[in-house]
């Protein structure tokens, strides 16, 4: 049934991109009536500070940390063996 | 006081892990399983503030203390270890289960400890019993950095037992409580160190990574959960509010998901994840405050009950296909569509979706770095925490049982009992998202935290929603390969081979030589030497006191020719001398 059900949501690749397109919106859209009264420091106030805090932090990370491994850590899986 | 010992938990342990090799016999053993955890986990419930208090020369021993600090620990491990031994039913050996019970015992003992003596003698048991747990997988392998976790845990006891000792010798007090850090000395840093092992803090982490992708299936199940939240208990007892404490705390999240993003092994992944976890927890002892206490706690139970879900959803695929490199599996979706569902439970709880576990207890740590006014530290616990939703919310299940790759294998969906124990931690994740108020109920200070603020919400969806985004945008460059990445075990793994070349070549030449040189020099100067003293021995001494020598070796070679050397003449003249005595008591 589970195996189903996601092979038909995987049929329709243009449908999930608008759903998740349209959960963007609704993050952003929601963020301008959320409570700012507790904020901790000055991002808080930033209306879409998270959103870029995220979607920044997840390519920078991708980025770097995909980079660092190319041209210096990656290894064989037997490297100590050798 | 001795006899109320057997009512600690860790004893139920014990015993219990001695009779199952008993209950295989009779085939109850996946009764025994089951009754000893759930046993354990009511029994906590009843055990008194203090108990089993021994003196032992000169030291008072206590081997239970219980506070609120105490139970919510007690409280997960008792229950992670019903969930695992239930995931591990179908394991036939009883003496993995003896191993993954001793490892419990040692985690619930240090738990209750009173003192640093007990809490010593429990960290060991932990580290000896967990061991079994990588060397059951009987690869070569696994007998290795088996032997590496041990190395690395018997340095890091020896560190402990070495800041114990500075420690008694400053006070002469072992009880284990808060130590203010304005008065903490070397022997209190050594065993913070000590207790940082084991939490897995940079750079004495790497043993981490290193051995737990090697376990069997239910040992990593256990493994994940017992050694490094045990360490985020002693250090929450012993060093709350240590500023190095936030600061590494901080350092680890990035750490560890930063090669959680770049992994392949699933377990891997995974295992370097909870060092970024622990991280959390680490900072918020750190931090201090009530409230980051409070968080550590709190996410420190979540955490178990989630990586353990994650630990059993990929080991499920491990057992069934014999794999878990990401790059060697895609596409399992339709074959094991019930761990997807779990895995991915475990996945946005350990993300912090809303109505997950995660979103009640990671906020808390990271609201109160924001309300002590450590504004760096927020804002790197937060990009861990998009990692960690890029590595293990997206990528980790994305490879696995979506992916471009098709393996041509159609595994089996896992064994029943395996998904018993991924449902009851499942339902965890979720009830105490649901209802958070049964895990703050259980925290040492009171709760004035509630994550379900709108502000909490709007953040919490775009962190997710644009981390999803990044993966969308850069899933192509993300794919795995069949690499593995250095880490800081270099030192000790090619530091160990230049050793073994140190020992073989130069000191093993220079040993010849000098034995060489002994044989031909030294050895004839040390017999003619020896010939020459006895020589004087025997005629000088000997003929200079009174010839005793002489007449006691006359006297023995007479005595040896009584003796006839066959048994029957010794017993019978023994069973003379026997009679002779009798007839003397007898007649006197």
């Amino acid at each position: 049934m589970i195996a189903q059900v996601i092979t038909y949501l995987r049929e329709r690749p243009a449908m999930l991109k608008w759903l998740f397109i349209a959960y963007l919106g609704f993050a952003l859209v929601f963020d301008f009536f959320a409570d700012r009264s507790d904020a901790h420091f000055w991002g808080d106030q930033i209306i879409g500070f998270w959103a870029i805090f995220g979607l920044l932090g997840c390519l920078l990370m991708i980025v770097f940390c995909k980079g660092l491994s190319h041209v210096w850590l990656e290894r064989d899986t037997d490297h100590y063996d050798k | 006081m001795t006899s109320s010992i057997f009512m600690h938990p860790a004893a139920l342990f014990i015993v219990g892990a001695l009779l199952l090799p008993l209950f295989r016999k009779f085939n109850a053993q996946k009764i025994w399983l089951v009754v000893v955890p759930l046993l354990a986990f009511i029994q906590i419930r009843y055990l008194p503030a203090s108990f089993g208090t021994v003196e032992w020369m000169g030291f008072e021993l206590q081997f239970g203390r219980v506070d609120q600090l105490t139970m919510v620990f007690l409280h997960v491990f008792t229950l992670m270890a019903l969930i695992g031994s239930i995931f591990g039913l179908h394991v036939k050996e009883s003496g993995q289960h003896a191993a993954a019970w001793l490892y419990v015992a040692g985690s619930l003992g240090t738990t209750l400890a009173g003192d640093y003596l007990t809490v010593f003698v429990f960290w060991e048991l932990m580290a000896f019993a967990s061991v079994f747990l990588i060397w059951y997988r009987k690869r070569t392998r696994s007998i290795e950095a088996g032997y590496r976790y041990l190395l690395v845990h018997v340095v890091g006891g020896l560190i402990l037992m070495a800041g114990i000792f500075l420690r008694y010798q400053n006070v002469h007090d072992l009880s284990f409580n808060l130590i203010a850090p304005d008065t903490a000395t070397l022997g209190d840093y050594l065993i913070m160190i000590g207790f940082m092992l084991n939490a897995a803090v940079p750079p004495i982490h790497a043993w981490l990574p290193d051995a737990y992708p090697e376990a069997t299936v239910t040992g990593a199940v256990f493994m994940c959960a017992f050694t490094t939240k045990t360490a985020v208990y002693v250090l929450a007892r012993g060093f709350a509010g240590y500023e190095v404490l936030a600061i590494l705390g901080a350092i680890m999240t990035l750490y560890g998901v930063g090669y959680a993003v770049i992994e392949n092994d699933a377990r891997r992944i995974l295992a370097y994840h909870i060092v970024s976890q622990v991280g959390y927890m680490v900072c918020g002892i750190g931090i201090g405050t009530h409230m980051a206490l409070n968080g550590a706690c709190a996410h420190a139970y979540a955490h178990i009950l989630y990586k353990a879900l994650l630990f059993m959803g990929v080991g499920c695929v491990l057992e069934m296909t014999g794999r878990s490199k990401l790059s060697e599996l895609g596409g399992l979706y339709k074959y094991m569509p019930l761990s997807l569902v779990f895995t991915v439970i475990g996945g946005i709880a350990i993300s912090g979706f809303p109505l997950t576990s995660g979103f009640v207890s990671k906020s808390m740590i990271i609201t109160a770095a924001g309300a002590d006014h450590q504004t760096i530290i927020m804002l790197m616990l937060s990009l861990a925490a998009v990692g960690t939703f890029l590595s293990v919310g997206i990528k980790l299940p994305y490879y696995i049982w979506f992916g471009p790759n098709d393996p041509g294998i159609k595994p089996k969906e896992a064994h029943w009992n395996m998904q018993v124990g991924m449902f009851m931690a499942a339902f965890m994740c979720i009830f105490l998202g649901v209802y958070p108020d049964y895990l703050y109920n259980m925290l040492p200070y009171a709760v004035e935290y509630n994550p379900y603020t709108s502000y909490h919400l709007a953040e919490t969806f775009h962190l997710l929603g644009f981390t999803g985004l990044g993966f969308y945008v850069m899933v192509k460059y993300l794919k795995p390969h069949d690499v593995s990445n250095l880490d800081l075990d270099w030192f000790y793994r090619k530091g160990a081979l230049v050793f073994m070349w140190v020992a073989k070549k130069p000191i093993n030449a220079a040993n010849e030589w000098v034995s060489n040189v002994y044989q031909n020099i030294g050895l004839r100067f040390t017999m003619a030497t020896a010939r020459a003293l006895s020589w004087f021995d025997w005629e000088g001494i000997d003929w200079a006191l009174d010839g005793s020598a002489k007449s006691v070796v006359k006297a023995g070679e007479q005595a040896r020719q009584l003796q006839t050397g066959k048994l029957q003449h010794y017993i019978g003249a023994a069973a003379g001398l026997v009679f002779v005595v009798l007839i003397v008591v007898v007649l006197v």
